[in-house]
């Protein structure tokens, strides 16, 4: 009788072991990219936090918003010959709608499903649009898209990257409206293609996230002496390459991963 | 035996009439009054889209348009029978001639009752992709619709008492069989009454103004003031000038004149967040953030809609030029795009003169937008 009982343990146990391992698909891999804004130190926060830049200015931002696109995982065999994943067309990283510091440290997520087995070396992708998807416009989008938005009919093209928000000049607390800042970068050549080691196996399920850190203070500033001055420029919508190419160029600098 | 037979007879030909001679219907369950007879035939409707628009209007799969859909929709929407007291249909607020606005400040309501914000025109609705009202608050048109009719500034009316009248109507029943194929008085809901204004609603288009035929359609050409207008108000790419430009808002690839997004776009002088009369998009949200702001309102017809902003504060275009021009008022979440800018007396004319030519005539015209019973 004790030998039956034991033999009937056994068989539930490798039953409930086999229902455990129906459950895991093997072709279920995921991953998770994370983008968190940072400026300097510190959380990126819309609206409420203030910021300390340059020459005793302060700014408080409204919205910081990138497009990437062409994200793909790359494996790269003995040979170098490399095999591509593509992730995603395209995404907007927007932290249009991060309003507190909880918010900020979550950062905003994209997720890809049905990845295959495989080691992957490095995840890449472009800041801005591919000329292909930039001679897009959002009316070959239903919405909700990343693409449905953000076009600039008279460039026939879309805006890559958006900073608004309000400088205060003498770091008074006194935020006026000649303070407030709009720079719209977006135009074909100002795609820029970034590439980062992951050195990954996926396998069995889920994997991630890659988290990036994007620096919003590196995108204004490379220091005490190179910076936008908002005393000088508070707008520019891709009409001064000196202000729109250094805003681009910036941004790949200030994206890394954590 | 012979009486057997004839009554056997009689019954089985009284319990055939009862059928619906366009489908097949158990009259066992139903009295003889809720029945709607008559033909149920959809023919699908295609909205009349210019080829230089280039986009997809949003309709639902489970709302598509049809010739009776609209026709229904266009009836309920004129008729005050959605009202408490049958003085107000939708049309009272959305009157054809001011692009579907009311030229109040704030609309009024049955008994005179004071709204709280001002009619928006609807135009082009079907490819809306952000919400409706002033604040966004209904994810679709079939939602905006249901809304005005319960509210206690508007129809004040509740839905089961709409849907009671439609059932007993006249003509409803029948207008509701023709448009969905309702075979009972008792299938009539509220659901379908919305889906068939959203349908009208979606037909209610705007493609035909002196900047449709000059732009798209190369037919004529803007006057000189007309294009220095033109100029001004796209002055997104300008060097020249340090303002984003009204296009930057109210735009969508030249064609919409929105972008259908959230915005406090400066007019309210207030020390926080917090002391907004109204919350707009706030109460939505529930953002203390999006307090304040408001959707920007597509600027076709312009001329026709005034008073402007969500509760009508300027009676003229000439106002609203002001107002942007004085940059508003450093609030907060005040939009960084609102900034102060010097335009000439001429220049402020000339806008005036650019956002003329986005008055359709057409539009505001179409017999097949207009009131079906007069």
């Amino acid at each position: 009788m004790k030998k039956l009982l034991v033999l009937g343990l056994i068989s539930l146990f490798l039953m409930a072991a086999d229902c455990h391992k129906e459950d895991v698909d093997p072709n279920d891999n995921s991953i998770t990219l994370t983008f968190k804004g940072k400026y300097d130190t510190e959380p990126l926060v819309m609206f409420a936090d203030e910021y300390s830049y340059e020459e005793g200015m302060n700014v408080k931002f409204q919205l910081f918003q990138f497009y990437i696109s062409k994200i793909e995982l790359v494996q790269n065999n003995n040979a170098g010959v490399e095999k591509v994943t593509p992730l995603s067309d395209v995404e907007l990283v927007s932290f249009k709608g991060i309003v507190d510091p909880a918010e900020a440290q979550q950062g905003i997520s994209f997720t890809y499903k049905d990845l295959p087995d495989g080691t992957f070396s490095h995840i890449r992708f472009g800041l801005g649009l591919t000329p292909e998807l930039n001679a897009t416009n959002p009316s070959d989008y239903t919405p909700p898209h990343p693409l449905d938005d953000h076009y600039w009919s008279a460039a026939l093209g879309y805006v890559f990257t958006k900073i608004e928000g309000n400088v205060d000049f003498d770091g008074d607390g006194e935020y006026t409206n000649e303070g407030k800042i709009t720079f719209h970068a977006g135009k074909d050549n100002l795609y820029k293609e970034v590439s980062f080691p992951i050195d990954w196996d996926i396998e069995d399920g889920h994997v991630g996230p890659i988290n990036f850190v994007v620096d919003l203070k590196k995108v204004l500033s490379n220091g005490p002496t190179d910076f936008l001055d908002f005393r000088d420029i508070t707008q520019d919508h891709t009409n001064n390459p000196e202000v729109y190419e250094t805003i681009s160029n910036r941004l790949k600098t200030a994206l890394r991963l954590e | 035996m012979k009486f057997y037979w004839i009554t056997i007879l009689a019954v089985l030909f009284f319990v055939a009439g009862c059928k619906d001679d366009d489908g097949p219907m158990d009259c066992t369950d139903c009295p003889d009054q809720d029945i709607i007879v008559g033909p149920y035939e959809p023919v699908s409707y295609s909205l009349e889209i210019p080829e230089w628009i280039n986009a997809q209007p949003i309709i639902p799969t489970d709302n598509a348009l049809t010739v009776d859909g609209i026709e229904l929709g266009r009836h309920l929407f004129y008729d005050p029978i959605l009202s408490s007291d049958s003085t107000q249909a939708c049309a009272s607020c959305h009157i054809q001639e001011k692009a579907f606005t009311d030229g109040l400040n704030v609309s009024k309501g049955v008994l005179g009752m004071t709204g709280r914000r001002s009619s928006m025109s609807i135009v082009n609705m079907a490819y809306n992709n952000d919400g409706f009202f002033w604040d966004g608050r209904a994810e679709s048109l079939e939602a905006q619709a249901l809304l005005p009719v319960e509210d206690h500034l508007e129809l004040n009316e509740s839905w089961e008492n709409v849907v009671e009248k439609l059932r007993r109507h006249p003509d409803y029943p029948q207008l509701f069989r023709k448009a969905f194929g309702l075979e009972k008085k008792s299938e009539i809901t509220k659901e379908l009454a919305v889906k068939a204004i959203a349908q009208f609603e979606r037909t209610l288009l705007s493609f035909d103004s002196k900047y449709d035929q000059v732009v798209w359609r190369n037919d004529g050409e803007f006057t000189e003031e007309e294009e220095m207008g033109k100029s001004l108000f796209f002055f997104e790419q300008s060097q020249l000038v340090n303002h984003p430009g009204c296009s930057h808002c109210h735009n969508n690839g030249d064609r919409f004149f929105t972008n259908n997004k959230y915005f406090n776009n400066g007019i309210e002088d207030v020390d926080d967040l917090t002391a907004f009369p109204d919350y707009g998009r706030g109460e939505v949200t529930n953002s203390v953030y999006d307090n304040g702001k408001f959707r920007a309102p597509s600027l076709r017809n312009i001329e026709l809609t005034a008073p402007y902003m969500h509760d009508g504060r300027f009676q003229t275009l000439e106002e609203v030029i002001a107002h942007y021009m004085s940059g508003g008022h450093g609030v907060e979440n005040e939009d960084s795009n609102i900034k102060m800018f010097p335009l000439t007396e001429d220049e402020q004319a000339a806008m005036i003169a650019f956002l003329k030519t986005l008055t359709d005539e057409q539009f505001i015209q179409n017999p097949a937008f207009s009131n079906p019973f007069e």
